[in-house]
C-alpha cells in the first residue's frame, strides 16, 4: 500500500486493492479512522505482513466491516483478522486453508462468512457462537462432518455444504429453523440406509435411570446424592416417536434418512436408545422397506414445515 | 421453431440493438435456433448498458427480468454471486439461450431420470461457458445444472426463453426424482419487486 495514504485520504471508507499483486499490507491501514470495506481479493497476501501489526489497538478494528481476502495464499486464518471485532463479512474463499480457528469466535458481529474452495477438514464447533451469522458458505472444501452445535446459529438463513466429503449430517440440523438454503450435492451422502450396530449396552446406572424417568418414579433432591440428580436431568428423549423412552449416555448412532419436503432424503445420525428403535425390518443392505419411510414420513412432516428451500442435487 | 427459411447474420451493437432485433426475429411464425444463438453471441457484453438490472442477493443467485417480448419471450439477467448455482432443472418444453455477460458459469449436462428414477443422475458432459458465449438447451437436449464456480468473482448472464414459462422441474441428482417449481423475479424492468 503506497505510504501517506492516510494523509492523502483520511475519509476513506471503502478501499479496494483487489488484484493489484500485493503481498502485505502495512501499517497505513492503521491510521485510516473511517475505513468500513476493504476489498484485497486475488492478491498474493498470505504470507507474514498480510496484516499489519498493532491491529487491536488500530480504529480499524472497531470500524472495518467487510473485508475480503478471496483467491489469496492464506494457510491459516492470521490470528491478526480475529482482532478486527466489528467484522460484518468476511471472505476468504479460494485460499489454502486446512482449518478454522477456534477462535474465530471472537469475531461476534459476523454476518456473513464465506470459506468455501480451500481445503478444510473440519469445522470447530465454537464456530456455532457466532450469533448473527447468517450466511455460511463451506462449499468446496475436505469435510467430513459436522458438529451438531451448529444447529446453535439460530441467524442461520443459508448454509453451502456441497462438494465436501459428508457421508452424514447431525440429526440437530432440523433445528435451524430460519434456513432457507441448504446446498449438499457432490457428497458421498449414504443413500441406502446404513445400519451402524456399534451399540455399547447401558450400564447399570442407565437402567435405573430410564426406569425411573419412563415409570415416573418419584425423587426429591434430598433422597439422592447431588451428581445422581442432575444425571437423571440429562435424560433425553428418544427421537422415535412410537418409543417414549428416554437415555442417557448409550445410544444407538444410526444414519436415517429424512425426507426434507418428501421430496429427497438426507442421512442423519439419529440417537435411538437402542436398536429395537430403529424401523424394524431384516437386512440393511437391499431396498429401503415401506416401513422405514413410514418413519422417515413422521420425520418429514416435522422437518418438512422448517426447512423450506432445500438446493440438494 | 423449424429449420430457418433464411437466416440473417446479426450483429448487435448494444443491448438495446438486441432487443429490437430480437422483437423482429420473434414477430415471424418460424424462428431459427441458430438465428437466435448467433444474434446473442454478437452482442458484445457492455455493463454499462445492463448494470441497472444486475442486482445481486447475497444467498443465492437472482433472475431479473428485461423484457417480455410480447409475450413471445422472455428475457432476463441472472446475476450469480460466488459458488451460487442452481438445481438441476428442465425447461417446461421452451427454448433456453444462456449468454455469458461478466464472469464464467459452468453447465453441467444431465440424462433425463427413468420413468421411477431411484438412481444417482447421469451426468452427460460439462463445460465452462465464458464471456459472450451462448448456450442453448432446450427438453429434448436434456437437464442441465448451472453454477458459478468461481470463489472469487460474481458472474452474469442474459436468458432468453421463449415461451416464457414460471414453472419448472427441479430433480435431486442423487435419486432422480422431481419437484416442480415456480419461479419467480427479484427484479422486473430494473424495478425490485416485492412478494
Amino acid at each position: 500500500l503506497p505510504a501517506g495514504l492516510s494523509q492523502w485520504f483520511p475519509a476513506l471508507e471503502v478501499l479496494d486493492v483487489s488484484g493489484t499483486g500485493l503481498t502485505e499490507m502495512g501499517t497505513e491501514l492503521l491510521s485510516l479512522p473511517c475505513l468500513h470495506t476493504l476489498l484485497a481479493k486475488n492478491n498474493r497476501l498470505g504470507g507474514p505482513g498480510s496484516l499489519p501489526k498493532g491491529l487491536e489497538q488500530a480504529p480499524l478494528a472497531r470500524s472495518l466491516r467487510v473485508l475480503n481476502l478471496s483467491g489469496n495464499r492464506f494457510s491459516e486464518v492470521p490470528p491478526a483478522l480475529l482482532q478486527l471485532r466489528g467484522l460484518r463479512s468476511l471472505s476468504l474463499g479460494g485460499n489454502r486453508l486446512h482449518g478454522i480457528p477456534p477462535d474465530i469466535q471472537e469475531l461476534h458481529s459476523l454476518e456473513f462468512l464465506y470459506l468455501g474452495g480451500n481445503f478444510i477438514t473440519a469445522i470447530p464447533p465454537e464456530l456455532a457462537k457466532l450469533p448473527s451469522l447468517r450466511y455460511l458458505v463451506l462449499c468446496d472444501n475436505k469435510i467430513q462432518s459436522i458438529p451438531p452445535q451448529l444447529a446453535q446459529l439460530h441467524s442461520l438463513r443459508s448454509l453451502s455444504l456441497h462438494n465436501n466429503l459428508l457421508t452424514y449430517l447431525p440429526r440437530e440440523i432440523l433445528n435451524l429453523v430460519h434456513l432457507d438454503e441448504l446446498s449438499l450435492r457432490g457428497n458421498p451422502l449414504v443413500v441406502r440406509f446404513v445400519r451402524d450396530l456399534t451399540y455399547n449396552p447401558p450400564s447399570l446406572q442407565e437402567l435405573a435411570g430410564r426406569t425411573i424417568k419412563t415409570r415416573n418414579v418419584p425423587y426429591a433432591p434430598s433422597d439422592l446424592p447431588e451428581s445422581l440428580v442432575r444425571y437423571l436431568s440429562l435424560a433425553s428423549n428418544c427421537p422415535n416417536p412410537k418409543c417414549g423412552g428416554v437415555y442417557f449416555d448409550s445410544c444407538v448412532r444410526q444414519i436415517k434418512f429424512v425426507d426434507f419436503c418428501g421430496k429427497y432424503r438426507l442421512p442423519l445420525m439419529h440417537y435411538l436408545c437402542s436398536p429395537e428403535c430403529s424401523s424394524p425390518y431384516s437386512s440393511a443392505s437391499q431396498s429401503s422397506t415401506s416401513q422405514s419411510e413410514s418413519d422417515s414420513e413422521d420425520e418429514a412432516s416435522v422437518a418438512a414445515h422448517r426447512m423450506q428451500k432445500v438446493l440438494l442435487g | 421453431m423449424e429449420q430457418p427459411v433464411q437466416t440473417e447474420t446479426w450483429k448487435a451493437r448494444s443491448l438495446e440493438e438486441l432487443i429490437r432485433i430480437l422483437h423482429q426475429i420473434f414477430a415471424e411464425d418460424k424462428v431459427s435456433v441458430d438465428e437466435v444463438q448467433a444474434l446473442m453471441e454478437s452482442y458484445e457484453s457492455n455493463p454499462e448498458e445492463w448494470l441497472q438490472y444486475a442486482k445481486f442477493d447475497q444467498y443465492r443467485y437472482t433472475r431479473n427480468l428485461v423484457d417480455s417480448g410480447n409475450g413471445k419471450f422472455n428475457l432476463m439477467i441472472l446475476c450469480w454471486g460466488e459458488g451460487h448455482g442452481s438445481s438441476i432443472h428442465d425447461h417446461t418444453d421452451s427454448h433456453c439461450f444462456m449468454k455469458i455477460l461478466q464472469g464464467n458459469l459452468k453447465e453441467t449436462l444431465f440424462e433425463w431420470p427413468e420413468k421411477k428414477g431411484n438412481g444417482e443422475m447421469t451426468r452427460k458432459s460439462e463445460r465452462v461457458l465464458r464471456e459472450n458465449q451462448c448456450a442453448y438447451i432446450n427438453d429434448s437436449i436434456g437437464l442441465h445444472r448451472v453454477e458459478n464456480i468461481s470463489h472469487t468473482e460474481p458472474a452474469v448472464s442474459l436468458h432468453l426463453y421463449s415461451p416464457p414459462f414460471d414453472t419448472c422441474n427441479t430433480f435431486d441428482q442423487r435419486t432422480g426424482h422431481k419437484h416442480k417449481v415456480t419461479m419467480t423475479f427479484y427484479s422486473q424492468f430494473g424495478e425490485r419487486t416485492v412478494c
